[in-house]
This record gives structure tokens, sequence and C-alpha cells, in this order.
């Protein structure tokens, strides 16, 4: 859940910290200000960093953002974090990075709607296969002894029509399973719009 | 009619409950759609709000004054709201009225932008450019939410349709037709069992359509309602065909 916050939010924080720092905006201050709101996940990580150095506990910002790092989740929240760290202990162009970055970033999210739209082009086909398939076979099995009747004991022996609804019971559950990994590929890959 | 028909489902008490579960929450899923398309609306129409912005403060202007005039020749909520904010304004700063008009419209995307511009305001940075960038940002964001929305919705409908509608009909047309009632089959206990089945894949279904549009949330007012309606059509059909 983390990860697709981060991924949601990543390039609204890259384009703010380029348009605060363009305008001579500090790096402290940037962070400040997204940290008030607005940006979900990542306004509250940079808020409990103002926090922390607010307190006095803290051994500088460049120590929490490094800390920061272990926490992201995303790559490109990692990369922009290690960019704020870079520029604080190396004193690098922050917002031409920031704007390579940005660029970078969008041509990546681009690539990954493009390609969820193209992953999940099977889904409403597998669904019915795995939805369709499973009952008719169940539907068939439950259905076996009383269309035979007194031939299905000629042929496969006594059945006991309570293992047969256990199959379908079970087969059933096992369906609804399928449809739900199925399923869940919407949910994983999702671009983060 | 109505009462005729329910009746005939008076063996399933757990149908007519989710029937009538159902009915209520899909009148409750109309405001999220209602609100949802209000809002791509006025997203739509952001990224033009602000070229425009950017030209006239590139021509001199100043914003508010720019602002106002866009509202006025903006059509839809936009130009509606926007006007409306500012003209209301004259008893408050500017800065409030840039807020006021954030909240009202209810988007994300229109918030974010009224606190980059209030901030580039406050640091006296240049808006022209900030506008334009903006515009140019937005209007990506925006072409790719459309995109995946037009390319999404009739995958998103199809599954729906198959799994609420086209598997249960057609389990039923197998069991009605080959276990009929009427022949003296046992099949109560089997139409419960199936019947319980396609209620959870209708709710399966619907919220994997809803993800895929990326509005499950909106998509769960809806889930009573199919998995009512996949069960109503399941025992109908079974009763139809087979008696």
């Amino acid at each position: 859940m983390r990860k697709l916050d981060e991924k949601r939010e990543i390039l609204y924080v890259i384009r703010t910290l380029d348009v605060l720092m363009s305008s001579g905006v500090g790096l402290e201050a940037a962070l400040h200000s997204i940290g008030k709101g607005g940006y979900g996940i990542i306004s509250k990580d940079f808020a409990s960093i103002m926090d922390k150095l607010s307190s006095g506990k803290s051994r500088g910002l460049e120590f929490e953002i490094k800390a920061m790092m272990n926490k992201a989740e995303s790559d490109g929240y990692r990369r922009l974090l290690n960019t704020m760290y870079t520029n604080l202990t190396q004193n690098t162009d922050l917002v031409e990075t920031l704007r390579k970055q940005g660029k970078r970033m969008e041509e990546d999210r681009n690539e990954t709607v493009k390609k969820y739209i193209e992953d999940l082009g099977g889904v409403p086909e597998t669904l019915l296969s795995i939805g369709m398939i499973g009952p008719i076979i169940l539907a068939i099995v439950g259905l076996v002894p009383q269309i035979l009747g007194d031939g299905a004991e000629a042929i496969v022996g006594s059945i006991d029509q309570g293992m047969i609804n256990s199959i379908v019971n079970g087969g059933l559950l096992f369906t609804i399973l399928g449809m739900i990994l199925i399923g869940l590929k919407a949910h994983t890959k999702d671009p983060g719009l | 009619m109505i009462f005729d028909f329910l009746e005939a489902f008076n063996d399933n008490m757990f149908v007519l409950f989710l029937f009538v579960i159902g009915i209520a929450c899909a009148a409750g899923g109309i405001p999220p759609i209602l609100e949802r398309n209000r809002r791509r609306g006025i997203e739509n129409q952001l990224p033009g709000l602000l070229e425009s912005l950017s030209d006239a403060v590139g021509a001199g202007r100043g914003l508010q004054e720019a602002m106002l005039e866009q509202g006025r020749t903006t059509p839809g909520v936009l130009g509606k709201l926007l006007t409306e904010t500012l003209e209301s304004s004259h008893a408050s700063s500017f800065d409030a009225a840039l807020s006021a008009f954030a909240s009202k419209t209810r988007s994300s995307q229109v918030q974010r932008v009224v606190v980059l511009i209030d901030t580039a305001i406050q640091q006296d940075a240049p808006l022209q450019n900030i506008l334009s960038d903006l515009a140019m940002d937005y209007e990506r964001l925006n072409d790719l939410m459309n995109k995946r929305e037009s390319e999404l919705a009739g995958r998103g409908i199809l599954i729906v349709l198959f799994v609420c509608i086209g598997l249960p009909v057609l389990i039923a047309f197998i069991v009605g037709l080959f276990a009929p009632a009427k022949s003296g089959y046992q099949i109560s206990e089997f139409n419960t069992t199936f019947s319980n089945f396609f209620a959870v894949a209708s709710a399966v279904g619907a919220l994997v359509s809803g993800r895929m549009m990326g509005r499950m949330r909106d998509m769960l007012w809806w889930v009573p309602f199919w998995m009512s309606t996949s069960m109503l059509l399941y025992l109908g059909a079974v009763k139809m065909i087979g008696g």
C-alpha cells in the first residue's frame, strides 16, 4: 500500500520541489511546505522529519533523509531522497537533477500505464474461462448421481451424495480463489495515477 | 406482479434480503458517479485554464484579474466556480478566495495547483513559466487518465456482463435443461450452493472491474446489486427452464 501511495505522489512532489527551489526556497523550507499536507504518505514522511529536526533530537537533515531512504519502498522516492542527500552532503545542483528525474519519471509512468492496459487485456477472458469451466464441470459432477440414477452405481460403484457435495463445494471455493488471484493483478500492477 | 416475482424466491431468504440491500446500495452508488463526472470535468478543463492564465500573466495582467476574466470565459463548472469565488472574495483576501475555490472543486489536482500558485506568489517566483509548466504537466496526466479509463472501461463492463449475467444464465440453462425440477430431480440444495457461488463470483467480478478503472470504492456500492442480480438470474432461469 505504501509503495502505491509513494508512486502516486512522487511526481507531484518532484514538480513542487522544482517550483519551490527554482523560486529561491531552501530545501528545508520546501520540505516543510510539502510536509504541511496534500501529498499523502510523502507529506507524512516529511512532516515527521521536520518534527524530529524541530525537537532538537535529530543529528541533522542529511541523517534524517538517509534514514528515510530505508523506509522508502518505491524506486522513484528512494532516488529523490538520494538526490536530496547528495545535495546536502556534496552541494550538487538539485534543481537540475529534479527536472531530469521528473522527466524520467513521467516517461516511466507513461510506460507503466501502457503496460497496465496491455496486461489487463486478457483479464475478462481469463476470469470468464475460470469462472465458467469450474462451475460447468462441478455442475455436471453434482448432478451426475441424479442424471445417471442406478446406472451411476453400475459404473463407479456406490456414490455418497455427501462426498459429491463436498467435492462441488471445494471446487467452487477453488474457482473463487482462482478468480481472486487473477483479479489481484489489477491491484498489484496499478500504475498509481 | 412485483410481489408475485418475489414470492417465487420465498425459499431463498438470502436472495430477497440481498435484493433489497442491493437496490438501496445502488441508489447510494449514483452520487459517487455524478461526483466523479463533475470532478473529471473540472480536471479536464484545468490545463486549458492554466495555459490561458499563463498567457494573460505573460501579457502583464495581474493573476487575480486574469483569473476573473478566464473564469467568465471558461465554460462549465470550473469557470462558474472560479467566477463565483473570486467575486465573493471582495470581503476577504485573494489567498482565502483561492483556497475556497480549491476546496469547492473537491479535486486534488486543483488543490495542488492552488497550493503551488499560492507558494509561487509568496516566493515571488516567475508565474508565467510555472503556470505554463503546470498546464503541460496536468494535460499529460489527464490524457493518461482518460486513456486508462477509455481503454479499460469496455473490459470492466465485459467482466461484469460475463460474470454477473452470462455465467449464471449459462449454468442455469445447463441445469434446467438436463436436471429439471419438474422431472423430479432434487436440486434445491444444489441451487442454493450455486446461487451463493454466483453471488461471490459477481462480487469478485465487480470489484476487479472497479479496480481496473481505479474506482473500487465507488464500485463497492454496486456489489450487493450485482450479487443479488446474478443470484436472481440463476434461480429465475432454473425455475423458468426446469420448472
